[in-house]
């Protein structure tokens, strides 16, 4: 009696210590896979195109991003090109949404963003390709034109190796349907009042300089007040009051060449077509 | 005097309501609402789009029958149950999507029946319709997994604690949710 419950132990403590090795290799592996599910943090300073992959140069990546801030300045439409060395452990169309989503890619009451992603092929994994419309393009964006604009005039290229030629044709068209769809009214409103602002900065500098020399040639120690007919105080303000809307009229203007301003947290419910190569 | 006294009570129940999280208990629950009723679109999505799928294939494969007819079956039997937002318990989402998952499993059936057909694979209609079923089930994804994050808010906001004890005074119960289809974990399976 005694003997077999010793006996049986010995094989049924072995069988334990494997199954219980065996559940520590599936939580770890678990985590790993958990831990690799997840889509990439938003980019810092906030760019559109993100090539995580690495299969794009220097030169290559400038040129698009320039094209599509220009792109997003005159439409409000964000489109953001991703390439990505693994899909995190999800399928391409699942990746691409919730990328879009957690990145906030487009206007948030619009949802204008679209998400061009590209996932390079590998000797041992196909090369993917997806495109994600946010909610409010999947009207001039259907999915059967999606699908077409990834078959047609991306996986070709990418067939070639040509990464840069595939991604900037598919970016072409996508600029090209979506262009008339949404306007950026914030845009030309802005546009719209600078000139007339740096305008009136010019004129105030025009009248303080001249206030001032008249001032400087009355009494040349004397920086305006009692010299100038003008009360300090008010110099001051209208002093204050032309760099303002110079500076205004300035960060118009940087803005205009410079980078790009952020996502507006639009979000994505499922549209867009993807292929494989 | 009764009247006036009542009403002097439920005044004063005001800001105790609001603060006990009555009103975001009505959010939640509007919202998940609001989340079925996307999912019930997205899945009546598809089944518009299956006519004109099933008279391209028609088209060219004339003689799958039994496939063709095994879909429009299918879509009849899903669109026949409709869930009403209010009524939502876990039988009846149950229900749903297990007519739903048959109207999946007919159609890739069909998917797979298809692929005898390069003419039709080729052609351009069918190409469309094919990408814009393949859209639908991502849609399908997406808003269903909406769903079930604005019922997790909901479930878990009436069950915390104050709000738990006084939550079924006011009829907010536990909201259902969506399960993985089955057999959607595994891959599926390829044989040649």
């Amino acid at each position: 009696m005694k003997n077999s419950k010793n006996s049986t132990p010995m094989v049924f403590r072995a069988s334990n210590v494997f199954s219980k090795l065996g559940v520590i290799a599936f939580m770890l592996l678990l985590s790993i896979s958990v831990m690799a599910q997840d889509i990439p943090s938003k980019p810092n300073p906030p760019r559109l195109v993100n090539d995580l992959a690495g299969i794009l140069n220097q030169q290559q990546v400038s040129q698009l991003e320039n094209y599509l801030v220009q792109f997003a300045k005159e439409t409000s439409t964000q489109v953001v090109v991703v390439t990505t060395p693994d899909l995190g452990g999800t399928d391409k169309a699942d990746f691409t949404f919730k990328l879009g989503d957690k990145w906030g890619v487009g206007q948030a009451g619009k949802n204008n963003g679209i998400v061009v992603m590209v996932k390079p092929k590998t000797r041992t994994s196909n090369g993917e390709a997806f495109i994600a419309t946010g909610y409010g393009l999947e009207g001039v964006v259907p999915d059967a034109i999606a699908k077409q604009i990834v078959e047609n005039d991306m996986i070709p290229r990418f067939k070639q190796n040509d990464y840069f030629g595939g991604i900037a044709s598919g970016v072409q068209v996508i600029a090209d349907i979506t262009r008339g769809e949404y306007t950026a009214d914030e845009y030309t409103a802005k546009h719209e009042s600078s000139p007339f602002s740096g305008i009136i900065g010019i004129v105030v500098i025009f009248v303080l300089v001249s206030f001032i020399s008249r001032g400087s040639k009355h009494d040349k120690n004397n920086m305006g007040g009692r010299g100038s007919s003008l009360p300090f105080w008010l110099m001051m303000s209208m002093m204050g009051g032309s760099s303002r809307s110079h500076g205004g009229s300035f960060g118009n203007f940087s803005s205009g060449s410079g980078g790009f301003g952020g996502f507006g947290g639009g979000s994505f419910g499922g549209g867009g077509a993807g292929g494989s190569w | 005097m009764k009247n006036l006294k009542k009403m002097i009570w439920a005044l004063l129940m005001v800001p105790f309501l609001t603060s006990c999280g009555y009103n975001s208990m009505v959010e939640l629950g509007e919202n998940v609402d609001a989340k079925w009723s996307q999912v019930e679109n997205v899945y009546q999505r598809r089944a518009d789009l299956i006519p004109n799928l099933v008279n391209v294939v028609k088209g060219y494969a004339a003689h799958e029958k039994e496939t063709l007819q095994g879909v429009v079956e299918a879509r009849s039997k899903a669109t026949g149950i409709n869930v009403n937002a209010d009524g939502l318990t876990e039988d009846k989402i149950a229900q749903f999507q297990q007519a739903q998952q048959g109207l999946s499993s007919a159609l890739s059936r069909l998917m797979v029946v298809v692929e005898k057909y390069p003419d039709l694979k080729a052609n351009e209609n069918f190409r469309d319709l094919q990408a814009q079923l393949e859209g639908t089930e991502n849609r399908i994804a997406v808003e269903r997994r909406n769903f079930n994050e604005a019922t997790r808010a909901y479930n878990t906001y009436i069950k915390k604690f104050p709000r738990a004890i006084y939550a079924s005074w006011f009829d907010f119960e536990k909201k259902p949710y969506f399960k993985a289809d089955e057999g959607s974990n595994q891959a599926p399976k390829v044989e040649f």
